[in-house]
C-alpha cells in the first residue's frame, strides 16, 4: 500500500505546530520555515500530479489508494480511504502551489499574529488535500468542516474593516450548506440497508435511481454555497474583500474548486441518473451564474470585488461544462465538457490566483483597490502594470493562455448541448470587456501629478512568473490535464 | 472485580467522613484536604478502571448491587469529573471552611458512585439522596445573596423531585412486591399481558420514573431550576452538577426505564408509547435549550441552556432503545448515549472550568467579558473554543461521533424527523457556539493585558483539550467501551 497521500495530508498537519512554536522564537526563520515545508508539500503533490499523468487509472479506479479501517461497530463501519485520480491530481498540484504562493506573498503583508497565521495555513492545507483526495463520504465531510476553521479566523482576524461580519456571513453560509450535504450522505447511507458504505467506489454506479433525488439536492446545496452558484453566493464577495490578499489567493484558488470538485465528484459520480433528469435546471443555473457573475463584475469600483465576481463567473463555467457533457448524446464530445470542466478549475486558480495577489500589492504601495483612483499605473508602477494586462489576459481566456483553451471546451460542449446554451460564448466577450476597461481606466490612464509609488521588486515578478507560465505551457502541454482527465470524463459519462 | 470496587467505596467513605477532621489542624490542614481528595479520587479512578476492565457483570452486596461496565463508565465518568473539579478548586477554595467543601464533594462522588452500579430501587434512592443533599450544600457555598438563592432553589426542587422518584418506588412496590430492577420490569411486563386496574397505575409510575429522573437530566420541562442553579452555583460547582451530576440522573434512567421498556409499552395505544414520549421530549429539549442559549448574555447561563440542548441529543439514544429493544438501532443508539454522555461530560466539564477560571480572574460572568480573551488568557480560551466546537459537532471532535451514532440510530424509521431535528439543531446551535469564539480571537476587549492562568487549570485544560481530540481522531475504543456498557442494558 502506498502512503504519499497519507504523508501529503499529515506533513501539513504535523507542519502546524512546528512553524507556530518556531515563529514565536524566530520570526523571520519561521516564515522561511514555512517556506521550505510548503514546497516540500508541493514536491509531494506534483509527484501525485506525475504519477497520476503517467499511469493514469481506469475509468472509475484510484491511484495510490489507501484504506484502514477507522471505526467499526455492528454494522456501522467506517474507512479512512485516500485516493487520487485525473480530477483530483491537478487540484492537488495546485492546491500546494498556491499555498507556497500564498505564503510568499504573506511575508510583507501579515503583520501581527503571524505565528497563528502561518500555522492556520498549513492546517488549511491538509484540510483541502483530505478533501481532494477522501474516497469515504465521512471523512470528505470531515476534512471539508476542518476547511472552514482557518478560513474563519482568516477573514475575521487579518481581514479589512468590516471582518467580523464577513467572517460569520462565511461561516453560517458555508455550515448550513455542509450540514445539509451530510444529511444527504446519512440518507444514502441508510437507504444502501442492508449492505450500506460511505466509500465512494462502493457506491459509485450502485445507489437506486429512487435513492438518489434528495441527496443529489441536498449535495448541490452544500456545493453550490462553496462554488459558488447564485443565488447562494453572496457570502463570497464580502469574504474576499475584507480577506488578506494571500488569502483570497487560497479563497478563490482552492476553497471554491470544493464546490466544483463535490459536483463532479459526488453530485455526478454518485447521483448519475437524477443528476442527468434534472441537468438542464443546473445548467440554467450554471449559465445564469456566468452571466450574473460577468454582469456583476461590469459595475464594481473595487478591484477586488470585480475579480470575485469575475470568480463566480468563472465557476460557472465549471458547472456548465460538467452538466452539459450530461446531455450530449456523442459521448466524445461529452467528455470535451468534463475535461473542461476539470481544466477550467486548474486554470481559474491559478489566473484568479494572481488577480487577488496583484490587488494586495497594489493596495499595499497605492493605498487604494478603488478602480476610478488608480491612474496611470503604466507610468508610474510598470512593472505591476505589465503583470496586471498579462494577468487580466489569462483570466479572460485570452490565448496563449490556457484558460482560453478550457473555456473553449467547456463552450464548444455547451452549444453541443442545445444551440440556446450557445449564448454562453457571450460570457467570455463580457469578460474581457470589463477587463479592458479596467485596464484602460488604471494602466493606460494619465498619472496624477505629485504620486510616487513603489513598484514590485524582481523576486515579486519572478513570484507572478510562477502563476503565469503554467498557464502558457499548458496550451501546449494541455495533455498534462486531459489525459488523467479523459478516464475520469469516461467514469462519469459512463454512468449515465 | 468486585474488591476494587469495595476499596472504592471504603476509600471515598472514609474520606468524606475524616476530611472534616483536617480543619483541627488549623493553619495547614485547609490546604491539604484539597490534595488529600484529589489523591483519593485519582486512587478510586484506577480502582474503578481496574474492575470495568473485567467483562461480566457480578452481583455485589446481595442484589443490591451490580458490578458492569455500565456501572464502571458511569462511575468513571462521574469521579473523572469530581476529581477535576476538586483540582480546579485548589486555588479559589482557601479558607476555614475548606475541609468540610472537600468532605461535600467526597459525599457526592460516594453517591454517583454507588448509583452507577444500583440495581435496587431503594439502593438508588439512597445513593439518589446521598450525591443530592451535599450538591445542595456546595451549591449556596459561596454565601453570597445570589448563591444562598440558587441553593434554596436547588434545594426545593431537588427534594420534590426526590420525593416524586419515592412515590414512582412505592408504585412499583405496591405492584410488583419488589424493589429489585428487573423483578420490578418482569412484574411491569406481567400487568400488561393481563389488562388491570393496575395496568394504569404502573403507566402512572413509569411517568413519574421520567419527571424524576428528568430533573436532575434537565429535561424540558424539567428543567427551569438549571440556569438560576448553574448560574448562582460556585461556577466549580456547576461544573460537577453539569458535567456530573446530570450524568447520575441519566444512569439512574437507564438502569430502571429503559429496563422498564424492555418489556413494556406504556398503554396499548399507539400514540402513548414510551418512545413516543421520550421522543416528543427529546425535540422539546434540544429546541427549548438551543434556542434559549442562542438569547443568554451570561456564559453561566448560556452553558446552563447548551447543557439542557445536549441532554435533548442524548434522549434521542433512548428513542432508539423504547422503539425496538434489542434491535441493531437500539445498540446503536443506547451506544450513542453512553457516548455522548462521556463527551459531553469531557466538553462541558472544560467549558465550565475556562468560564470558572475567567469569572474568578475577571470578576465577570457576563460575555462581555470574552471579547478579546484570546490575547488575555490564551490557554482558556484555547480550551473554551475546542469545547465549544466539539459540543456544536464539529468534525473531527469528539462530539460529532456520539452526535453521528444519535441521529444514525433513529434515521431509518418511524422517527427520522428526530434525526432531522437533531441535525438542524447542531446547525443551529453553531450560531451561539461560534459568536463566542468570535468573541474570544476576532472582537477586541477593553484590554490586552495578560491574565494569570494558574497551573492547575492549565494541567487539566490540557488533559481535556487533549481528550476531545484524541477521542474525535480515535474514537474506536471509546466506542468500544460505550458499546459494552450499553450491552449490559439489554440484561
Amino acid at each position: 500500500m502506498s502512503f504519499v497521500l497519507s504523508l501529503l495530508i499529515v506533513l501539513p498537519l504535523l507542519a502546524a505546530p512546528l512553524v507556530y512554536a518556531v515563529i514565536k522564537v524566530n520570526k523571520r526563520m519561521g516564515v522561511y520555515a514555512s517556506l521550505a515545508i510548503s514546497a516540500v508539500v508541493f514536491a509531494v503533490a506534483a509527484y501525485v500530479f506525475w504519477q497520476v499523468y503517467a499511469t493514469p487509472p481506469a475509468p472509475g479506479q484510484y491511484l495510490l489508494q489507501e484504506k484502514y479501517s477507522w471505526i467499526s461497530f455492528s454494522n456501522f463501519g467506517l474507512n479512512i480511504f485516500f485516493g487520487a485520480d485525473g480530477l483530483s491530481s491537478p487540484l492537488l498540484f495546485v492546491s500546494a502551489l498556491l499555498t507556497v504562493l500564498a505564503i510568499f506573498g504573506s511575508r510583507k503583508l501579515i503583520e501581527h499574529h503571524e505565528a497563528e497565521y502561518y500555522a492556520l495555513i498549513f492546517l488549511f492545507e491538509g484540510a483541502i488535500i483530505g478533501v481532494f483526495t477522501s474516497l469515504n463520504l465521512i471523512l470528505f465531510y470531515i476534512f471539508w468542516e476542518v476547511v472552514l476553521i482557518p478560513m474563519f479566523f482568516f477573514i475575521g482576524v487579518w481581514g479589512g474593516p468590516r471582518r467580523k461580519y464577513a467572517a460569520l456571513k462565511f461561516i453560517i453560509f458555508t455550515y448550513a450548506g455542509s450540514t445539509i450535504m451530510l444529511l444527504g450522505f446519512l440518507y444514502v447511507y441508510l437507504g444502501m440497508m442492508p449492505t450500506p458504505s460511505f466509500d465512494i467506489p462502493d457506491l459509485a454506479g450502485k445507489i437506486p435511481a429512487a435513492l438518489q433525488y434528495l441527496p443529489l439536492l441536498a449535495s448541490f446545496i452544500g456545493f453550490a454555497v462553496k462554488l459558488p452558484l447564485v443565488p447562494f453566493h453572496t457570502w463570497l464577495p464580502d469574504a474576499h474583500v475584507e480577506a488578506p490578499s494571500p488569502i483570497s489567493v487560497l479563497l478563490a484558488g482552492v476553497l471554491l474548486k470544493m464546490g466544483g470538485y463535490g459536483f463532479l465528484r459526488i453530485s455526478i459520480g454518485l447521483f448519475p441518473t437524477a443528476s442527468t433528469q434534472y441537468a438542464w435546471v443546473i445548467l440554467a443555473l450554471g449559465l445564469f451564474s456566468m452571466f450574473y457573475g460577468a454582469a456583476a463584475a461590469v459595475l464594481q469600483k473595487d478591484l477586488k470585488k470585480m475579480i470575485a465576481f469575475t470568480s463566480i463567473n468563472h465557476m460557472g463555467f465549471v458547472l456548465f461544462g460538467a452538466y452539459a457533457s450530461l446531455v450530449i448524446a456523442n459521448p466524445t464530445v461529452a467528455y470535451l465538457g468534463i475535461q473542461g470542466a476539470i481544466f477550467q478549475m486548474f486554470t481559474h486558480a491559478l489566473a484568479v490566483g494572481s488577480l487577488f495577489m496583484l490587488s494586495g500589492y497594489i493596495q499595499h504601495q497605492a493605498g487604494t483597490r478603488e478602480i476610478p483612483l488608480l491612474k496611470g499605473l503604466g507610468t508610474t508602477m510598470p512593472r505591476t502594470a505589465v503583470i496586471l494586462v498579462l494577468a487580466s489576459a489569462a483570466a479572460m481566456g485570452l490565448p496563449p493562455f490556457s484558460s482560453f483553451l478550457a473555456e473553449f471546451m467547456v463552450i464548444v460542449a455547451g452549444i453541443s448541448a442545445s444551440a440556446y446554451t450557445a449564448i454562453s460564448v457571450l460570457v467570455p466577450v463580457i469578460t474581457a470587456g470589463y477587463f479592458l476597461w479596467m485596464i484602460k481606466r488604471t494602466v493606460l490612464s494619465q498619472a496624477e501629478g505629485g504620486q510616487e509609488f513603489h513598484d514590485m521588486g524582481w523576486s515579486d515578478v519572478a513570484a507572478f512568473a510562477v502563476y503565469l507560465i503554467p498557464l502558457v505551457v499548458l496550451i501546449i502541454a494541455s495533455y498534462l490535464i486531459l489525459t488523467p482527465a479523459l478516464p475520469v470524463a469516461q467514469f462519469l459519462k459512463g454512468l449515465t | 472485580m468486585v474488591e476494587y470496587l469495595t476499596a472504592t467505596v471504603v476509600l471515598l467513605g472514609a474520606s468524606a467522613l475524616f476530611l472534616p477532621l483536617l480543619q483541627l489542624l488549623r493553619s495547614r490542614g485547609a490546604n491539604i484536604s484539597g490534595y488529600v481528595l484529589a489523591l483519593v479520587l485519582a486512587a478510586a479512578l484506577i480502582l474503578i478502571g481496574l474492575s470495568t476492565l473485567s467483562p461480566s457483570p457480578v452481583s455485589w452486596a446481595g442484589t443490591l448491587l451490580i458490578s458492569d461496565q455500565l456501572g464502571g463508565v458511569f462511575a468513571l465518568v462521574t469521579v473523572g469529573v469530581t476529581l477535576a473539579v476538586t483540582v480546579a478548586s485548589f486555588d479559589f477554595q482557601k479558607g476555614a471552611s475548606n475541609p468540610v467543601y472537600y468532605s461535600l464533594l467526597a459525599f457526592t462522588a460516594l453517591g454517583m458512585v454507588l448509583l452507577a452500579y444500583s440495581q435496587d430501587l431503594l439502593m438508588l434512592f439512597v445513593s439518589w439522596e446521598l450525591m443530592s443533599l451535599p450538591t445542595y450544600v456546595l451549591a449556596g457555598f459561596d454565601k453570597k445573596v445570589r448563591s444562598n438563592e440558587a441553593s434554596v432553589k436547588y434545594a426545593v426542587i431537588g427534594a420534590m423531585s426526590s420525593a416524586v422518584i419515592l412515590y414512582a418506588i412505592s408504585l412499583a412496590y405496591g405492584l410488583t412486591g419488589s424493589t429489585q430492577i428487573s423483578v420490578v420490569a418482569q412484574g411491569f411486563a406481567r400487568l400488561l399481558s393481563t389488562p388491570s386496574p393496575s395496568t394504569a397505575l404502573a403507566s402512572v409510575a413509569v411517568l413519574l420514573f421520567v419527571a424524576g429522573f428528568g430533573f436532575k437530566m434537565s429535561i424540558v420541562p424539567f428543567h427551569m431550576w438549571i440556569p438560576d442553579a448553574y448560574e448562582g452555583a460556585p461556577t466549580t460547582i456547576s461544573t460537577l452538577l453539569a458535567a456530573a451530576t446530570k450524568k447520575a440522573g441519566f444512569i439512574a434512567a437507564i438502569r430502571v426505564l429503559l429496563a422498564i421498556t424492555t418489556l413494556y409499552t406504556l398503554t396499548k395505544s399507539p400514540f402513548f408509547t414510551l418512545a413516543n414520549v421520550f421522543a416528543v421530549l427529546a425535540l422539546l429539549t434540544m429546541t427549548v435549550g438551543n434556542i434559549s442559549a442562542l438569547t443568554q448574555k451570561s456564559m453561566t447561563r448560556l452553558l446552563a441552556y447548551s447543557s439542557i440542548a445536549q441532554a435533548g441529543y442524548m434522549l434521542i439514544g433512548f428513542v432508539a432503545f423504547a422503539n425496538a429493544p434489542a434491535s441493531a438501532a437500539a445498540s446503536l443508539g443506547l451506544t450513542g448515549t453512553i457516548f455522548h454522555v462521556i463527551n459531553h461530560a469531557i466538553m462541558k466539564g472544560a467549558a465550565f472550568l475556562a468560564a470558572a477560571l475567567v469569572l474568578f480572574q475577571l470578576r465577570r460572568a457576563d460575555l462581555g467579558a470574552y471579547s478579546g480573551l484570546g490575547r488575555r488568557m490564551p490557554i482558556t480560551a484555547f480550551t473554551l473554543a475546542v469545547a465549544f466546537l466539539g459540543l456544536a459537532g464539529v468534525p473531527p471532535l469528539s462530539g460529532f461521533w456520539s452526535k453521528l451514532l444519535l441521529f444514525l440510530s433513529v434515521a431509518y424509521g418511524p422517527f427520522a424527523w428526530l434525526a432531522l431535528a437533531g441535525i438542524l439543531n447542531s446547525a443551529f446551535s453553531l450560531g451561539y457556539y461560534a459568536w463566542i469564539v468570535k468573541r474570544m480571537y476576532i472582537d477586541e476587549g477593553e484590554s490586552t493585558e495578560r491574565v494569570k492562568e494558574p497551573i492547575w487549570y492549565v494541567v487539566i485544560f490540557a488533559i481535556l483539550v487533549g481528550l476531545i481530540i484524541g477521542i474525535g481522531l480515535f474514537p474506536q475504543e471509546v466506542i468500544n467501551l460505550a458499546s459494552a456498557a450499553a450491552a449490559n442494558a439489554f440484561g
